[in-house]
């Protein structure tokens, strides 16, 4: 067993980490104070190669690994959220089922804008009455004379409504299959198509900076040939996309737990009480210690599911570990940097603040702690 | 146009340092990174060869086996390919060693125009580029803010006190630069994964020509006797009281020059 990395993904570690430490943390805490999005640091991203990380160069992506894109995702994510989260829709939500499930025409057409971040693009699965669980998908589509003609509205969806957004990817219902269930297909909708109707920004706890928005589709048509791969592959697509998704939050919530500590450590070695530094008193150092092994833990968790990712072996189960430790590991460790930090934490100027605003949607989105639960004991 | 950036692998600057008995460095791997003034001579030569079309950027590093790592990072930021001197002989080389074989080595290659950062982050002793340019019989144009070559002239400003200098030399030339040069881009995706690809051949001191006895710890005219930490402690002083205390901050501000 070797836990070495590779020099390239030594290379894009350090270089996301000097990026994120100069680029990203400076600006975190207006971008948390004014939920704007961040144009500026996403374009320098996408110009660095970042917003297409695992993608084949041919399709203008970097050609790095998935784990590559995974540590770097962990190092923007530890210098703020909010653009690790837009990094992590746009790559592993928006462009990759393009990626694994688009034909040759749809990868140049779309792809190629994605991986060199020309554009961003979305992915529109979760519905007022559904999100894991897709049975209740009430968004559909009818096939009338090479048009599909899509109803319905779709919320909570990362990086739709951005002046850099080229469009969104949905799921729809589009019939029965024979046992009965829903038929589900995704269909690409591009930004401006008529019908589709973008909302305007949710005021967020956390990710405040991130686009998020609710989409409404009436009578919204394109053509048949925006479908994505074969008709009723929808749900077989995007359980793939989660189990990739989920090891892609698991980096990202390694980043925040790393961010907590990195805080934590730093504020108990300067803050001095009963004379001398509160990291001289226990109470503090099992704190600490219980956050480094956690933050070491569910950092190994997300290499192992991605590497087994990488090796063609099924990884679902190792995913939705990594994603559940890693997401309630961030929560824990945002919890006592909070509490190490006492009253100061739970005041704005502190960036452990919004880490503890932060850290709530890791475990929420892309499937629930209790999902991912649902999902390990289902292959036990 | 032929340049040579010449590069340091030097121990990152936040890494935890400890020293040999015989007080060498102890340098591990997973630490190790481009000297960061250096950064400023690799960008410095990739805007060159940006101006001057037709010219090649060559990464020079004289450094352990372990060190094609080092190089390949410079190289990700771009350049065309890296050569590494390396030799178990080298290990406690002094500054006058690394000039004799950065001259040997730049002999070798050939070159119009060569670039060092004005130190290195670890030892800071700053005297190689002027020692190399010594021993190749070459001009050095020391401490350069900016740069422009013209034809067979290479022109700088060195920072002054008050202004600057400009100075000019005839090609070919050794050039120094300080941070204020550039910004070092960094390295992009494309340029990570074309780092690989790019030709890196290594050195030894056989390939040069170099006898071992005159470099490393067996020719090594400095000795380092002892190194201690900076100690953080702040020297502050506290004046108490309302009896002219006001007067006494004053006075310290007028002695700093502030006032």
């Amino acid at each position: 067993m070797d836990f070495t990395l590779s020099a390239e993904q030594q290379m894009i570690r350090d270089l996301c980490r000097d990026f994120a430490e100069n680029e990203i943390k400076p600006h975190a805490e207006e971008m948390d104070r004014t939920s704007a999005f961040p144009y500026a640091i996403i374009r320098k991203m996408g110009n660095l190669g970042l917003l297409g990380l695992p993608f084949p160069e041919e399709y203008g992506g970097a050609g790095a690994d998935f784990l590559s894109y995974c540590l770097a995702l962990e190092e923007i994510g530890r210098g703020d959220a909010a653009v690790g989260i837009t990094m992590e829709a746009h790559t592993s939500l928006g462009a990759t089922p393009f990626h694994l499930f688009g034909s040759e025409a749809q990868k140049q057409r779309y792809l190629t804008k994605l991986a060199t971040g020309e554009q961003l693009w979305a992915f529109g699965l979760t519905e007022p009455g559904a999100g894991s669980d897709s049975a209740g998908t009430e968004t559909h589509a009818e096939l009338h004379d090479g048009t599909w003609r899509i109803n319905g509205a779709k919320n909570f969806i990362t990086n739709a409504g951005t002046e850099m957004t080229g469009g969104v990817t949905i799921t729809a219902v589009t019939g029965r299959q024979a046992d009965g269930h829903k038929e589900i297909t995704n269909l690409i909708v591009p930004q401006g198509t008529p019908g589709y109707s973008i909302g305007n920004p949710y005021h967020k706890m956390g990710w405040r900076a991130s686009d998020t928005r609710p989409l409404a589709f009436e009578d919204c048509e394109v053509p048949v040939e925006n479908m994505l791969g074969a008709r009723g592959e929808g749900f077989r697509q995007f359980m793939h996309i989660l189990d990739l998704g989920r090891v892609a939050i698991a980096a990202l919530s390694v980043g925040l737990a790393q961010a907590c500590y990195d805080e934590a450590l730093a504020y108990s070695r300067e803050r001095r009480q009963f004379g001398k530094p509160i990291a001289a008193f226990q109470a503090i150092q099992f704190k600490l210690a219980d956050m480094a092994m956690e933050v070491e833990l569910a950092r190994l968790m997300y290499y192992k599911a991605g590497w087994l990712h990488m090796q063609g072996q099924p990884f679902g189960k190792e995913a939705s570990m990594a994603k559940l430790f890693a997401s309630e590991t961030a929560k824990r460790a945002a919890d006592q940097a909070v509490q190490i930090h006492g009253g100061y934490g739970f005041m704005d100027e502190y960036p452990v603040s919004r880490y503890w605003r932060n850290v709530k949607v890791h475990e929420i989105g892309e499937g629930t702690s209790e999902v991912q639960r649902m999902l390990i004991a289902k292959q036990l | 146009m032929n340049i040579v950036v010449c590069m340091k692998e030097t121990p990152s600057t936040t890494a935890e340092k400890s020293f040999s008995p015989d007080m060498r460095l102890e340098r591990r791997k997973e630490d190790a990174i481009p000297n960061p003034f250096d950064e400023y001579a690799i960008e410095e030569g990739l805007r060159q060869q940006e101006k001057h079309a037709g010219s090649t950027v060559t990464i020079l590093c004289m450094g352990p086996a372990t060190a094609t790592d080092t190089v390949r990072k410079a190289l990700a930021m771009g350049g065309d390919r890296g050569v590494l001197v390396s030799d178990d002989a080298l290990a406690g080389s002094d500054a006058i060693s690394t000039a004799h074989v950065l001259a040997a080595a730049l002999k070798k290659i050939g070159f119009d125009l060569v670039i060092f950062g004005n130190a290195a982050a670890d030892a800071y002793g700053g005297i190689v580029p002027s020692a190399t340019a010594e021993l190749l019989g070459a001009p050095l144009l020391s401490y350069a803010s900016k740069l422009d070559v013209d034809g067979s002239t290479a022109t700088i400003e060195r920072q002054a006190d008050i202004g600057y200098n400009t100075v000019a030399a005839p090609m070919p030339t050794l050039v120094s630069v300080v941070k204020a040069i550039n910004e070092p881009r960094y390295p992009s995706m494309k340029g990570i994964m074309a780092s690989k690809k790019k030709p890196l051949d290594t050195f030894a001191l056989a390939d040069l020509g170099i006898d071992p006895a005159t470099v490393g710890a067996a020719g090594a005219r400095e000795k380092a006797l002892s190194a201690e930490k900076v100690s953080t402690q702040r020297k502050g002083e506290i004046f108490i009281g309302n009896e002219g205390a006001a007067d006494r901050v004053v006075a310290f501000l007028v002695e700093q020059k502030v006032l």
